[in-house]
């Protein structure tokens, strides 16, 4: 009969020990007193050895592995063709429906999709599966993206794989502008150097090891934004209404390597100036560390980018999904003397005149 | 009589040499003060009755305030006990003696403070209340004089104190007062017992009137008084307050104590004339006239020249006259130092070294090595760390060898105590309020309920009612089953402690660098501290994994010393909080639900249990659509479910699990204990249910 060969207890307060060394394998032939394993904790090493002659029928450890003081080693038998005793039935499965992984339940709920909708390349449903399905039949749900080909017909020999999930949220803000929004753009060229004056002025005497240039100038979008009727948006059911938020999100995109992600500032219109600054350095800090929680990157009212640091001097944002306003900033012209700051806008919101009015704000500094 | 006037005379002549006269505060006439501005009572029958009847006229003033309304809460007056009260408090004049009373403390606390006008207008709820309206009657605090309201309460904490003076080379000693009825009390027998190991100098007062609120003690003393106190070592004496030696005793038992540096014990016989409290009293009135009739006080004035009596009456009138105007011109106390919470903010974040990182791979060690290596760092590098407990010398060095070693390097600071959890934390607290840096082991945390009263009544009402004192002290002690252990030494009681306003938790785990957690605990943190430690983790290797420190809140008291630990992954499903001993369970379930249901969890690891971190954690938590709450203990009333409260509070909408044993008996068998204590199974479950909700 096959015999298990326990983990000793070596020290009375370590529940634990570790397997420093295996010296068998299954099938070698065994006589008492041979050395089988080492186990060590901190303070002591032992040798568990055979008890009497026999053969190795199984290793259940592995070497460098803690194991628990009583679990078995190892079992010897007889002879080298007895099978060891089933492990007592493992750990419970609760899946409540083992016919599908959890994550994929919860993409086919997502998705509002049924389940014998999404073909299976395994015994259970699969994320991967779900996702290889969704993209191959886009949703019509609302709430998912709609992209405008319910059909494929690829125009060559393709390879297809779901998106990223950065690819994903790209999509679903672009997806969102076309086909809710009315998105409008405009653009003012203006004077850039009382805002490189009132931001150096700034990090002076805040002692800040940044420039808070940009900040301050999304900072001063959520001041104006609520007032200039851009902090809203407008929900389109059977009678379409005017949403307008009580407070300004404001959503500022940080590019971290490959990803570009939209942090947002809470409450930013009730936060004085340092604060926000303060904030969203923080969030950006983040970002950079890939370390946003979702929390942190939802719930933007309105927004704010700038692609200053590749030198680009004018760019036509796309609103992100809820967003009245997002603010596009670029790089001045050579001399220095002038820049464009571009606007896209919902155009169900603002008027032309009001978005001018507002872009106008934005290109002078507040006083700080 | 004679002896009493010939000492009467020798004290005035000193006194002759270097009177204070002090005109504020408002104190007896005739009266002088030491430098300390204590009240010097000579042994003088004038002067011994002047002082009595001042306390007396100050008591009566209090009953009269109530009966007219004027006063609410409770007092609890020594009217017939004066002398008693004064015997042993006026024969400490050494600057660091201390005097620690109970509910019945006036008599003590003006002999001590002669502070007429500070006690009535506590009493009252007055800004001029000694403590500012905060402690009432029953808890006084003036430098060295403590009071509390809990019979025996104060006992443990006298020793500690008393060894504070020992350990420090001062010749000052401690007086703790208890009544005839709290010879019931076991406290005082731990305390009694652990002063004559130690020893140190306290000297235990026994005011024996014969009765305990309503009970007459002949009924609930068995045995012998006197017995009691030499049953331990003590030196005992007896004396009535009737008897003009009554001075001498108390002053020969009080330099005794000082002398010998051992404790000792007074009977001191006397009886109530007033009521327990304001109305309750079942004594006949022939009862009450039988102890008028004794009333040494009286009996001494009755002793006096007739016009010298009278004139000592008309100035005591006049000093309860202005002290009660003066008491009540004081306004009314207002919540000036109210504090919503026990941590004060300057303490509580920027001005403590938050803990580094655990130390990287290449110092791997286990967590009882790290426990046992910052104990050892702390005695090295502050003197007045001190480490009690059962069973910590060497060889044995505790019971799960965390202080081995430390005995034998620091003989005298790692100190094995008899068993009394009780006494042994009411003496830590004492060494806390002496300025030592106190470590107490509990040996298992279920005999944690032994200590709760120093906690809930002692610990954290110190620095709560007068806000000037802290008490710096850690209860370091092994929790939670999973070792077979059994019904009374398995269990993980944070539920419980958690709910103590003031008592910080703490819960280390493997992934934390517990040696920097308990180094803040004991060096950085000024409150009473609970440090649990599980019995599963001494053994296993600390190591940070992908664990980062969650940014503290600067709302959080405590969160930065005491971080909690975030491990997230690219796209969570759900994230789970956990502590203590659930750590690797919480983990290897988290390791099947990504294998075998695709689920990517974030796990938070929780340090500082309470207060607990709630700014910082709704903000964590805030954007998952389900969240798993894993302990070892049992789930109801628990931190698991403070932190639902807060995430309700704030208006989380998602779906929430609680992971928990249930409230039933931890049982030995190892197979029986797995089915109660929650295990890597029931994260899985609990997981999956929130997601699928
Ligand atoms: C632990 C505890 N139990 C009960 C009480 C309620 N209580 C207050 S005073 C008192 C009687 C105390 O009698 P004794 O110790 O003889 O003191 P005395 O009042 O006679 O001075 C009681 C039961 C208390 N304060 N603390
Ligand atoms: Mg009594």
């Amino acid at each position: 009969m096959a015999q298990p060969v326990h983990a000793p207890r070596v020290n009375n307060n370590d529940d634990v020990v570790k397997v420093a060394r295996i010296c068998v394998q299954v099938g070698d032939a065994v006589a008492a007193g041979d050395l089988l394993m080492e186990l060590e904790t901190e303070k002591a090493t032992v040798d568990v050895e055979a008890e009497s002659d026999g053969y190795v029928l199984a290793v259940a450890c592995e070497q460098g592995q803690d194991i628990a003081v009583g679990a078995v080693a190892l079992w010897l038998g007889a002879t080298p063709d007895e099978a060891p005793p089933q492990a007592s039935a493992g750990p419970v499965t609760m899946v409540a429906d083992s016919g599908m992984t959890a994550k994929a339940r919860l993409l086919l709920r997502r998705h509002a999709l049924s389940a014998g909708a999404v073909p299976r390349t395994a015994a259970r449903l699969t994320a991967a599966d779900v996702e290889a399905y969704l993209a191959l039949h886009p949703p019509a749900a609302s709430s998912a993206p709609t992209p405008r080909r319910s059909s494929i017909e690829l125009p060559a020999p393709a390879e297809t794989s779901p998106l990223s999930s950065t690819a994903r949220g790209m999509l679903a803000t672009v997806t969102w502008q076309r086909d809710h929004a009315a998105a409008a753009y405009l653009e003012l060229e203006y004077d850039p150097r009382p805002w490189e004056a009132a931001a150096a002025a700034f990090m002076r005497e805040r002692r800040l090891l940044f420039s808070p240039l940009l900040s301050l100038m999304a900072h001063r979008l959520a001041q104006f934004a609520h007032n200039a009727g851009a902090n809203a948006t407008v929900l389109e059911g059977e009678t379409a209404q005017l949403v307008r938020y009580k407070q300004a999100n404001l959503g500022f995109t940080v590019q971290a390597g490959e990803v570009l992600y939209f942090c947002v500032v809470n409450a930013a219109d009730t936060l004085a100036a340092s604060d926000f600054v303060h904030k969203l350095f923080y969030l950006q800090r983040r970002a950079m560390g890939h370390n946003l929680t979702s929390a942190e990157m939802r719930g933007a009212t309105i927004g704010f980018t700038s692609m200053a640091r590749w030198g680009v001097r004018r760019h036509q944002p796309v609103l992100a999904p809820n967003t009245g306003v997002m603010i596009a900033h670029s790089a001045s012209a050579p001399d220095g003397e002038s820049a464009i700051l571009g606007m896209t806008y919902d155009h169900r919101l603002l008027s032309g005149f009001d978005a001018v009015r507002l872009l106008k704000t934005l290109t002078q500094p507040g006083s700080y | 009589m004679d002896t009493l006037r010939r000492s009467v005379e020798q004290t005035h002549d000193m006194n002759m040499q270097s009177p204070v006269t002090v005109s504020d505060p408002i104190g007896v006439p005739g009266i002088a003060r030491g430098s300390d501005g204590r009240p010097i009572i000579p042994a003088d029958p004038a002067a011994l009755y002047a002082y009595a009847q001042a306390i007396r006229g100050t008591e009566t003033l209090l009953l009269d305030l109530f009966s007219k309304g004027q006063l609410s809460g409770t007092t609890h007056t020594c009217l017939g006990q004066e002398f008693c009260q004064m015997a042993v408090v006026r024969a400490l004049r050494h600057a660091d003696d201390a005097v620690l009373s109970n509910h019945r403390n006036h008599g003590h606390f003006l002999t001590y403070a002669g502070d007429f006008v500070g006690l009535v207008a506590e009493v009252m709820g007055r800004e001029a209340g000694v403590c500012g309206g905060r402690g009432g009657s029953q808890h006084m605090a003036f430098r060295h004089f403590h009071s509390n309201g809990v019979q025996a309460g104060m006992t443990g904490i006298a020793v500690g104190l008393a060894r504070a003076r020992e350990m420090d080379g001062s010749e000052g000693i401690v007086a703790v007062m208890i009544g005839d009825g709290t010879l019931g009390e076991g406290l005082l027998y731990e305390s009694m017992n652990l002063a004559s190991v130690w020893p140190a100098p306290v000297l235990f007062v026994v005011e024996h009137n014969g009765i305990a609120q309503t009970t007459e003690t002949a009924g609930t003393i068995g045995g012998d008084m006197l017995a009691r106190g030499a049953a331990f070592g003590l030196t005992t004496r007896r004396v009535s307050d009737a008897d003009p030696a009554l001075w001498r005793i108390a002053a020969e038992a009080v330099d005794e104590v000082r002398a010998t540096r051992r404790p000792g014990f007074l009977v001191i016989d006397t009886f109530r004339l007033g009521p327990h409290s304001k109305g309750d009293d079942l004594r006949t009135e022939s009862e009450i006239a039988t102890i008028r009739a004794r009333d040494p006080v009286a009996r001494l004035g009755d002793s006096l020249d007739s016009e010298r009596r009278a004139a000592i009456d008309t100035s005591v009138a006049d000093l309860i006259a202005q002290v009660a105007a003066t008491a009540a011109a004081s306004s009314e106390a207002t919540d000036r130092a109210f504090r919503p919470s026990m941590f004060p903010p300057p303490t509580c974040l920027s001005d403590i070294a938050p803990a580094p990182p655990a130390p990287p791979a290449t110092t791997a060690r286990s967590v009882r090595t790290a426990l046992n290596a910052a104990i050892g760092e702390l005695l090295n590098d502050d003197p007045r760390t001190i480490v009690m407990g059962e069973d910590l010398h060497d060889p044995y060095g505790g019971a799960f060898k965390v202080t081995a070693g430390l005995s034998q390097r620091y003989a005298g600071r790692v100190v094995s105590t008899p068993i009394s959890e009780a006494a042994l934390t009411g003496a830590a607290i004492g060494l806390a309020l002496a300025g030592y840096r106190p470590i107490v082991e509990i040996m298992f945390a279920d005999f944690l309920t032994l200590c709760a009263d120093q906690i809930y009544n002692h610990a954290v009402k110190f620095a709560g009612v007068f806000p000037e004192l802290s008490v710096p002290m850690v209860i370091r002690t092994p929790a939670g089953g999973r070792r077979g252990y059994g019904p009374t030494h398995s269990q993980s009681p944070e539920n419980i402690f958690a709910a103590i306003p003031g008592l910080t938790v703490l819960y280390g785990s493997q992934r934390h660098d517990n040696a920097a957690l308990l180094r803040n605990a004991v060096q950085h943190w000024p409150y009473p501290t609970l440090f649990l430690e599980h019995k599963l983790v001494y053994g296993a290797t600390e190591d940070p994994g992908r664990y980062r420190p969650l940014p503290a809140h600067a709302k959080d008291a405590g969160g930065a010393a005491f971080p909690t630990l975030c491990r997230r992954s690219a796209t969570p499903d759900a994230a789970i909080v956990t502590y203590g001993g659930m750590v690797p369970f919480v983990e290897a379930a988290g390791e099947r639900l990504a294998q075998e249901e695709e689920l990517d969890l974030d796990i938070l690891v929780l340090a500082l249990l309470a207060p607990l971190p709630r700014h910082a954690l709704i903000e964590a938590l805030f954007g998952y659509d389900a969240i798993v709450i894993a302990e070892e203990t049992h789930s109801g009333y628990g931190v698991g479910a403070e932190l639902i409260a807060c995430l309700a509070e704030s208006g989380y909408r998602g779906t929430i699990r609680r992971v928990g044993a249930p409230p039933v008996p931890i049982p030995s068998a190892r197979s029986l204990e797995s089915a109660v204590l929650p295990g890597a199974d029931s994260v899985v479950a609990a997981v999956l249910d929130a997601i699928a909700a």
